[in-house]
């Protein structure tokens, strides 16, 4: 009942207990999903915006108004991105084997693409006719791929670190978890595309 | 470079806080002039560029990445030597902290300090409401007050409130030395009062706060002056920290409990957090997005909102409800939780029905996912929208209804003692009943046709918020006021705020009922004749409700500072909180406890929930000779 | 021993609490009955909303006094007397039968609550049988004002800010906004809806008594909302299709009709009444404007003219009534004052007006 008696005598102590591991599932990984849960969210808010333009409204969708997209451009850019995806996925299973070659050139071949990616969008905006402010469809285009493109962003800086904690020799096949997480993310920014560009520019 | 600046801390942030500003800027001004655009300084840019910006050059500052920063630059990362836990003195609560109790006196500390802000801008808008035509503010300052008002109490109070009074008892209700991650935990708490610094910093900005309400609808807020910016980053900021602390907890809740801690053995405050934070992962998102589009239009000349462009105005609505209902679940699941522990101990009896206690919080967070369209019912949505939502709406009466009778249930035959945490508790169950009657009136189309959008609805919020969430965030913080504070409170004072609270708050918000129903409008600065005599009397009586809450403050700061020393289990209570000392050692637990048993076995003697390797099972069950009285030390 | 006196109070305990409450319960519901919750009742819908209120009171009041009912008796029974500090009660964990009862009751409860909303629903939005002979008007909505368009017996448009309804006829509105969503109330009525940017909202009433009742806005839609007033006339239909008819005759002339069957003697103009009051068509400008002369206290919402006025010719001022934005005093928002005063006065009255202000203004 008074622990705090029997407490005291532990002070030599000097760390908290370890933890009772309740699951199976890896914490960071664990939080890693709901954080992906919080950002399908997201685009979902933005793809609700999008459904009442385009559907609720029954506005007209691209090509409109004189204004087209490169649906082409667009897509060998999904290519690059979506083969980064594969790339990673070898990157990490040369971690988990301890091939340490595989598992530099294959982050750095995966962030290259990715960075690939990223530029071609970025062309893609100086070259494509309308803004933003042009049309509620201009705003939900730059809207939805802007915010696919923060993304990719953030992807690309988690990307770097692992890159360059690789390039200094961290990572085991025991003690892998950096790779893997960051590479959840980056698979999920690959698949976020594949519904971006299936609705922006497709359907 | 001073070693001030160079090491985490107040120095360093306001240091950084300045850099940031003039990155600021250097930002706008070198886009401006990019782009080719005339002025090239903007004060409304610049302004718009630091509100999001500044506040990551703070938080770099204060020291909350640099863990990370040495983590992701590949440079080796100090091993955590626990320094950082637990609290030396006052000033340790002024740093960022990773103990989860810190955190969490953290957290509430500042959620009342924000009431109280809230609480005095309400005292305003009484003041200004007293009479009819204007007494000290004029209009637009008047929508500004409440607006601010409402966003204060809603993102800066309740929500973050129930999150640090959870912070701090829910690893030791589990059997957790610490949250999954401690590092998150603290940038949580450290977004808060960046937020506040924006809400209530945007009385300054020019043309005035932001004055669209806490809902913000969109045009209104496309095209207001510039505080309504403060809003809609402010937002973003309480957001990001609620998401963190949701996801923090849902990864503890699954990853840290202690052995034989199943599903069905949590206390309910557990549960209640769990569904909670599944709530707050998933609907979060959508008022952030809410607020980035009306940050677009703004900033960036989108159109989402603009119909002449082919916008939507109502697609705002649709958006932002469908947080905004999640939310006000948010603001109440964790007060069932706290209701169930104070009920189940205060009765001496176990929680009646303790699987649908845990079902209906289930049964109310997926059916919170259909209603957000009640809040439009008059907007000019599409009209097939409405039935289907006013029978999901009226459904969630159903296991509202189940936690109210099981409550009643529990304090049938218990030994009920008449204490502050308990009186607020019954309070509360009476309380937000009436709210929720109202709620369902509210659901049924054809009366909210005529009493949307007036004080009837003021009423709603007012006795769900107050008498609801606001009574079970009092009702839990004098529980666990000994084992936060290592103090006992003073039972009279206690009693006498109840009791005051009581009374004053129905006759604050009792008539808004009636003159709701009577069409008075709400976010009015001024009215009709005919509705001058009630007024008045809300207004005293809101001034009585505010002075009721001071005793509630010198009750606190008073024990605190010198009240008697607290046992480590006042109450007898079996959970795992209470089996440790008051306030609780640094790390919790020397060793984790196994736990063997329910959490609520009272009236079976001996019962333990959990025991400890190195402690003989404690004896706290039934027939047990009484904790020490309060106050011999 | 004390347990054994604490389970047996509970039966006769249970047997007083249901007469308490049933007590209680009747006496609240025909207090609630009794009670006059609304404004007159300006409408056929107003009377199935009110009837439905009455439903949702005999359930509601019920429910409430259960709970309370059940907490008050606790506390009479089951408090911890001295002597009592370290019993426990019973250690009972639930009752499957108890849980269904109080899922169903409630369930059924709901169930007849939405039945009866979902008619009154359809009955208050059911077109009228004769549909041809539905009056139509159209609402415009507009930092700060309501205007009002009827279709004339010519076919043209009539635009006015006082809203005239027949009695006895099926009116639908039209709701339509030009900036932000307003709400179009008439509480006598019951009805609302918003006025959305980009969208028509519409609903229907069919008013049944004779009087003027206030039309408010019911959405927060800027510095003016609370001043966002107007007022609606219900007449026998004889005299609304007279006013009709008066109107379409005068549509062309500019110096369209004012106030009804008003007198429209030119002759007497009170500026200053039209100032503080309106002419019964306008909003009236002291709801904004703070002027020592006509005795409005500072409003905030637009400029103190005592001030802004001082030294400004008449040309100014009456540009800055009829056109708004031409001019926006410095520090205060543009589209916050109504640009509809060049309709809602007569072109006699804004001269008036223009003179009266001058004159008061002047040092
Ligand atoms: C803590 C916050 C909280 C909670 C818990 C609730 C709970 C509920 N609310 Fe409320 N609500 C708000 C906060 C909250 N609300 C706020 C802030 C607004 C205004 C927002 C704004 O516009 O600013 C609002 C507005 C609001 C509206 C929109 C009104 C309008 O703007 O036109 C509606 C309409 O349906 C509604 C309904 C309900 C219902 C049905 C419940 C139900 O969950 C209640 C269920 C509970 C009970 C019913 C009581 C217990 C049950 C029993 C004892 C069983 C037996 C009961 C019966 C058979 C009836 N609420
Ligand atoms: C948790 C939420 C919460 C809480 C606790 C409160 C508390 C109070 N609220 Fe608030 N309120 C809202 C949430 C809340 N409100 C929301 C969401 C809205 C809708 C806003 C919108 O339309 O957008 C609203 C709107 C609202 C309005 C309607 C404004 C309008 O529509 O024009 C009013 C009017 O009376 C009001 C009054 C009060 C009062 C008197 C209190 C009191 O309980 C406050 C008690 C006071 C204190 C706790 C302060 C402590 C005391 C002191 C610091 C000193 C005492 C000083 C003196 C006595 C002078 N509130
Ligand atoms: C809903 C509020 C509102 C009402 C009603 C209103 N005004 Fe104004 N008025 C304003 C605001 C706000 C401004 C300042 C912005 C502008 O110049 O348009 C203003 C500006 C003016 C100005 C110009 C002052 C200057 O220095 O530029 C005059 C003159 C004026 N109003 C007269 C009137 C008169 C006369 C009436 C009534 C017939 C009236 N107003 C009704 C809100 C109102
Ligand atoms: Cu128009 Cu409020
Ligand atoms: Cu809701």
């Amino acid at each position: 009942m008074e622990a705090a008696a029997i407490h005291a005598e532990h002070a030599h102590h000097h760390g908290p207990p370890e933890a009772n591991r309740s699951s199976r599932v890896e914490p960071q990984l664990l939080g890693m999903l709901l954080f992906i849960i919080s950002e399908v969210m997201v685009f979902g808010a933005f793809f609700t915006a999008y459904f009442f333009i385009r559907v609720v409204n029954g506005d007209q969708w691209f090509p409109f108004n004189g204004d087209e997209l490169p649906k082409l451009v667009a897509g060998v850019n999904t290519a690059i991105l979506l083969s980064s995806s594969l790339t990673l996925h070898w990157a990490q299973t040369s971690a988990k084997n301890g091939n340490r070659f595989g598992l530099k050139a294959g982050m750095l071949t995966t962030f290259l693409l990715g960075f690939t990616f990223l530029f071609i969008q970025i062309n893609e905006y100086i070259h494509i006719g309308f803004a933003p402010h042009d049309h509620a469809q201009g705003s939900i285009f730059y809207g939805l791929t802007g915010l696919h493109g923060e993304h990719v962003f953030i992807g690309l800086t988690l990307l770097a670190i692992v890159t360059v904690r690789a390039f200094r020799g961290h990572f085991t096949p025991e003690h892998h978890g950096g790779v893997e997480i960051p590479g959840i993310y980056w698979h999920f920014v690959d698949v976020m595309w594949i519904v971006v560009y299936t609705t922006i520019y497709i359907v | 470079m001073p070693a001030a600046v160079r090491h985490a801390g107040w120095t360093r942030a306001t240091t950084f806080t300045v850099l940031g500003i003039a990155f600021s800027y250097a930002l706008s001004l070198g886009a401006r002039a990019g782009l080719g655009y005339d002025p090239v300084l903007d004060g409304e840019a610049v302004l718009q560029i630091s509100l999001v910006t500044v506040p990551f050059f703070f938080l770099v500052g204060l020291g909350l990445f640099d863990y990370w920063g040495y983590y992701m630059s590949g440079r080796p990362t100090r091993p955590e030597d626990h320094s950082g836990h637990g609290a030396k003195s006052w000033k340790s609560y002024l740093y960022p902290n990773t103990d989860h109790k810190v955190i969490g006196i953290q957290y509430t500390v500042l959620s009342f300090f924000f009431l109280f802000v809230g609480g005095l801008f309400a005292m305003l808008i009484r003041a200004e409401l007293a009479q009819p035509g204007r007494q000290f503010i004029d209009a637009n300052t008047y929508n500004g007050v409440f607006s601010v008002h409402a966003s204060i109490l809603i993102f800066l109070f309740i929500i973050p409130v129930f999150a640090g009074l959870a912070n701090f008892v829910l690893p030791l209700m589990i059997g957790a030395p610490d949250m999954a991650f401690p590092r998150l935990n603290a940038l949580s708490f450290w977004l808060l009062p960046i937020a506040g610094v924006m809400m209530l910093g945007s009385f300054f900005a020019p043309g005035g706060s932001f004055a669209s309400g806490w809902t913000a609808y969109a045009p209104l807020s496309d095209s207001a002056p510039i505080g309504q910016v403060f809003f809609t980053i402010g937002v973003q900021f309480a957001g990001a920290s609620s998401i963190a602390t949701a996801l923090n907890f849902l990864v503890t809740i699954i990853t840290m409990r202690a052995p034989g801690m199943s599903f069905f053995r949590m206390p309910l405050l557990v549960w209640a957090n769990f569904s909670t934070s599944l709530l707050v992962v998933i609907a979060t998102p959508f008022v952030a997005a809410s607020q980035f589009f009306v940050l677009l239009d703004r900033a960036l000349g989108f159109n989402f909102f603009d119909h002449g462009q082919g916008g939507d105005v109502l697609m705002y609505q649709h958006v932002f409800w469908f947080y905004s209902h999640p939310a006000v679940y948010i603001m109440m699941l964790p007060g069932f939780g706290i209701i169930s522990e104070v009920l189940a101990v205060k009765s001496r009896k176990p929680i009646f029905g303790y699987r649908m206690m845990a079902f209906s919080l289930l049964a109310i967070v997926a059916l919170g996912f259909t209603v957000w369209a009640h809040h439009m019912f008059v907007s000019g949505m599409q009209n097939w929208i409405r039935v289907p939502m006013m029978i999901t709406t009226a459904i969630i009466a159903v296991p509202t209804g189940i936690k109210i009778f099981s409550w009643l249930a529990t304090l049938w035959r218990g030994v009920l003692r008449l204490d502050t945490p308990m009186l607020f508790a019954l309070g509360f169950l009476t309380m937000f009943t009436l709210g929720g009657i109202s709620g369902v009136m509210l659901a049924m189309i054809p009366i909210t046709i005529h009493v949307s959008d007036t004080y009837f609805i003021v009423a709603h919020i007012h006795y769900v918020l107050f008498g609801g969430s606001l009574f079970t965030i009092f009702a839990g913080v004098y529980y666990w006021f000994p084992k936060m504070t290592g103090r006992m409170y003073d039972e009279r004072l206690g009693k006498l705020h109840f009791w005051l609270t009581f009374i004053f708050f129905n006759a604050t918000f009792a008539p808004m009922h009636l003159i709701g129903l009577d069409g008075m409008p709400r976010r009015v600065a001024d009215y009709a004749d005919k509705y001058a005599g009630w007024n008045l009397a809300i207004s005293l009586a809101s001034f009585g409700l505010g002075l009721s809450t001071l005793i509630f403050a010198y009750n606190i700061i008073a024990s605190w500072r010198g009240g008697p020393r607290a046992v480590g289990n006042p109450w007898r209570g079996l959970t795992l909180e209470w089996q440790v000392s008051s306030p609780p050692p640094v790390f919790n637990f020397d060793a984790i406890p196994t736990v063997v048993g329910g959490p609520y076995e009272y009236g079976v003697p001996g019962a333990v929930h959990g025991v400890f390797a190195d402690q003989p099972p404690p004896v706290v069950a039934a027939g047990a000779p009484a904790a020490k009285t309060p106050t011999d030390e | 021993m004390a347990v054994d006196s604490r389970s047996r109070t509970s039966r006769r305990t249970i047997v007083q609490m249901v007469v308490v409450g049933t007590l209680a319960s009747i006496i609240g519901v025909l207090w609630g009955l009794y009670i006059d919750w609304f404004p007159v009742q300006g409408s056929t819908q107003a009377r199935k909303i009110d009837d439905l209120w009455d439903l949702m009171i005999a359930f509601a009041v019920p429910v409430f006094v259960l709970v309370v009912t059940v907490v008050l008796f606790a506390v009479k029974e089951f408090r911890m007397r001295p002597g009592e500090e370290n019993l426990d009660g019973p250690n009972i964990h639930g009752s499957t039968k108890l849980e269904i009862v109080w899922t169903t009751i409630p369930a059924v409860i709901i169930f007849i609550l939405i039945g009866y909303a979902a008619t009154i629903l359809s009955d208050i939005e059911a077109a009228p049988a004769n549909a041809a002979q539905e009056l139509k008007v159209d609402v415009y909505g507009q930092q700060f004002a309501w205007t009002f368009k009827y279709t004339g017996a010519d076919g043209k448009p009539i635009n006015t800010t006082r809203l005239y309804l027949p009695e006895g006829q099926s009116v639908k509105f039209n709701v339509h906004s030009k900036d932000v969503i307003h709400d179009f109330w008439i509480p006598a009525m019951r009805m609302k809806i918003d006025a959305v940017p980009g969208v028509t909202t519409s609903y229907r009433i069919t008013p049944i008594r004779v009087g003027s009742y206030p039309v408010v806005c019911a959405e927060l839609c800027g510095l003016g909302h609370a001043v966002m007033r107007q007022t609606a006339y219900v007449m026998p239909p004889a005299k609304f299709n007279a006013w009709l008819a008066s109107k379409s005759a005068s549509a062309a002339a500019p110096a369209a009709g004012g106030g009804g069957s008003a007198a429209a003697a030119p002759a007497a103009i009170d500026a200053k009444a039209i100032f503080t009051k309106g002419n019964g068509e306008s909003v009236a400008c002291g709801s904004c404007h703070q002027l020592a002369a006509a005795g409005t206290p500072a409003g905030g919402i637009g400029p103190d003219l005592d001030k802004v006025l001082a030294g400004k010719d008449a040309a100014f001022i009456k540009t800055s009534i009829v056109d708004p934005q031409a001019e926006i005093a410095k520090g205060y928002p543009p589209n916050v004052m109504p640009p509809n005063f060049g309709q809602t006065l007569k072109p006699a009255e804004i001269d008036a007006l223009v003179q009266y202000l001058v004159k008061s203004t002047r040092k």
